[in-house]
């Protein structure tokens, strides 16, 4: 078995119940806000945090750090895990080269320290001491330090030891918002630098942020967390077009989420009712494809994705007919209620015909509105296509 | 120059700074990272010399160890005397001190960031090792104000020191005690020049303390050698 395995369950002093795994080479990223626990995971992975009542497990490599049924719990000196705190955590009464040399083992020499900085660029600065570096550069001594921990030893031990030395105990790389603390520029260099280090680094990398982005861009797989659960997981793209509950949705950022009523229609389609509120009668239904996972007349949660919903001008015929693609898309006459510009993109507000309070975000083209010639108070028409239309359970708690 | 005293005095700042600095250093290292509910009593009754007149103290140590007590008897019995004599001032300067030694040793400690700790663990350094080689060069500089701290005020120190070691040549007079001495006599030359002896060492010690804050540009090379 390769790669990390986590499963903890704790009730205090935070509720925590985490479960995912991080293959060798992989980067999966634990996104959540500030708060939900994310960090927390992290630092159990290390060993820095243990609940006196946790249960469960952390195995890197089918080794066990941490095994509740078995009374396993290896302290964070022999859990061979390479942190990158958030601000660092650098010594600093001790050059970048002690810093990292510190951190290395047995089959490290102070060449191959020295090789290793120059690796990140930091060749003719090892000399230095943190206060003498800037940001960027003192996160990239602090990823030498970690990486030293998990990286195989450059020198050959022991020819005999092959296989069983304590070089060869299995790694973990750790990354607690190592991107936060430093500018935009400097971030996107060390993206590429993160991107080209996993070419040649093979350990599980587990990386925590709150940038959804920045998960998005970096990550193999997502990790979604929020009030000490992992909620969800699953490749970038894939979690952020289908979350699996209305709090996912909330948490990747996708802006309008409704409360409604799936019904089974004929065979492969459905019809979603926008809402059940008394207030929106007559019912409004649009037109979904069945996918056979939800009950005729369940109340679910439902995304509308922006990206894939068409913009008319008010008393346009659809297109629908020329190209073919959508040619069961559902039109909806809406009113312009507020359009905030910013720059090329305007971030609009609409309010459908017949759904009182049920308030559409689109971000629109500056272009499009005035090719469309319409501004706030004006009218417009929507035409959603059912992929547009994305159909959750609700939750069962709250 | 009543040089005798002067020499008492300094036997007297050496030897405590010395008995002092393990002790103070294990109890500042311990309340700076505790999360034991007990620690404001501890640190309360450490800072209670600070407080209280001498007079208060040598009283106390006068009851607990003076011939009168059992303690004192006892020890008397196994031929330790305590009162007026250099041992039994060193005991009770330990004591008054233990402020002076604790309070900056302590703040050093507290103020090295637990990341750091949780970094050299995480780079597979044993508890102990994290205190030779990442707490222990950053508190540094602490050490050494809590020292010079404790070495001016046992030099300064008067009303324990006459209470507890009385007034013997060469074994308790102390340069404060001296000059008190010379006042009484009116040997206001002598006094002049013990007086100024002790002004200039305290204010040497003082500065040393400033200079080697954490923030001074002294202590940060200290700090960084």
């Amino acid at each position: 078995m390769t790669g990390l395995q986590v499963q903890l369950r704790s009730a205090s002093p935070i509720r925590l119940e985490a479960e995912f795994d991080c293959g060798a080479g992989e980067l999966v990223a634990l996104v959540g806000p500030s708060g939900s626990g994310k960090t927390s995971m992290l630092r159990a992975i290390a060993g820095l945090w243990t609940p006196a009542d946790v249960q469960g497990h952390i195995r890197v490599a089918g080794q066990a750090w941490l095994d509740t049924a078995a009374g396993v719990q290896l302290s964070p000196q022999a859990r061979r895990a390479g942190l990158v705190f958030q601000h660092y955590a650098l010594f600093p009464h001790m050059s970048a080269h002690a810093n990292v040399a510190l951190a290395a083992g047995a089959g490290w020499s102070a060449d191959d320290v020295q090789a290793l900085l120059a690796r990140l660029g930091l060749a003719t600065l090892s000399a230095r001491r943190p206060s003498q570096l800037s940001g960027g550069q003192q996160q990239r001594v602090a990823l030498a330090r970690a990486l030293v921990r998990v990286m195989p030893a450059p020198t050959a031990s022991r020819p005999d030891s092959a296989g069983s030395g304590p070089q060869d105990v299995p790694g973990v790389l750790l990354l607690d918002e190592p991107f936060s603390a430093v500018d935009a520029p400097t971030r996107q260099t060390l993206y590429r630098e993160l991107a080209a280090l996993r070419q040649t680094v093979s350990v599980p990398m587990v990386l925590v942020t709150h940038d959804l982005a920045e998960a998005r861009r970096l990550a193999d797989r997502v990790v979604i967390v929020d009030a000490g659960q992992t909620l969800q997981t699953g490749e970038p793209a894939r979690v952020f077009a289908s979350p699996r509950n209305a709090r996912v949705a909330e948490l990747v950022g996708i802006q309008n989420h409704f409360e409604g009523r799936f019904f089974k229609d004929q065979p492969g389609w459905g019809r979603l009712r926008w809402t059940d509120l008394p207030t929106c009668a007559p019912a409004i239904d649009l037109r979904v494809i069945d996918k056979n996972k939800i009950e005729d007349g369940t109340p679910v949660t439902w995304v509308l994705n922006g990206e894939q919903v068409d913009v008319l001008a008010d008393g346009q015929a659809a297109p629908a007919s020329d190209d073919g693609a959508n040619p069961q898309g559902t039109r909806l006459r809406c009113r312009l209620v507020e359009v905030l510009s910013l720059g090329e993109i305007s971030l609009c507000t609409l309010s459908p015909v017949g759904l009182p309070g049920q308030a559409i975000t689109l971000n629109l083209t500056t272009r499009l509105l005035r090719r469309l010639n319409v501004e706030a108070g004006g009218w417009v028409q929507l035409l959603i296509a059912p992929a547009a239309l994305h159909i959750m359970p609700v939750r069962a708690s709250s | 120059m009543d040089w005798s005293a002067l020499h008492v005095s300094l036997t007297l700042a050496v030897l405590t700074t010395l008995a002092l600095l393990p002790v103070g250093l294990a109890l500042a290292r311990w309340l700076a990272v505790t999360g034991w509910a007990g620690r404001p009593v501890v640190e309360a009754l450490l800072l209670l010399p600070l407080l209280l007149p001498p007079t208060v103290i040598g009283f106390y140590f006068l009851v607990a160890f003076g011939q009168g007590s059992a303690v004192g008897a006892w020890l008397a019995a196994s031929g330790i005397r305590l009162v007026f004599t250099l041992e039994g001032l060193l005991w009770v300067s330990v004591l008054v001190n233990l402020p002076f030694m604790v309070q900056p040793i302590q703040r050093a400690f507290a103020a090295v960031p637990n990341s750091l700790r949780e970094a050299a663990w995480v780079s597979g350094l044993s508890t102990w090792q994290t205190f030779w080689r990442i707490e222990l060069p950053l508190a540094w500089p602490g050490l050494l104000a809590g020292m010079a701290l404790t070495v001016a005020h046992t030099l300064g120190e008067f009303g324990v020191v006459l209470m507890v070691g009385g007034n013997i040549e060469g074994e308790t007079r102390t340069l404060s005690v001296s000059l008190y001495d010379k006042v009484q006599g009116m040997d206001l030359q002598s006094a002049h020049v013990m007086a100024l002896a002790l002004v200039g060492v305290s204010l040497l010690a003082l500065s040393l303390v400033l200079a080697f804050d954490r923030v001074g540009p002294l202590g940060r090379a200290l700090q960084e050698r």
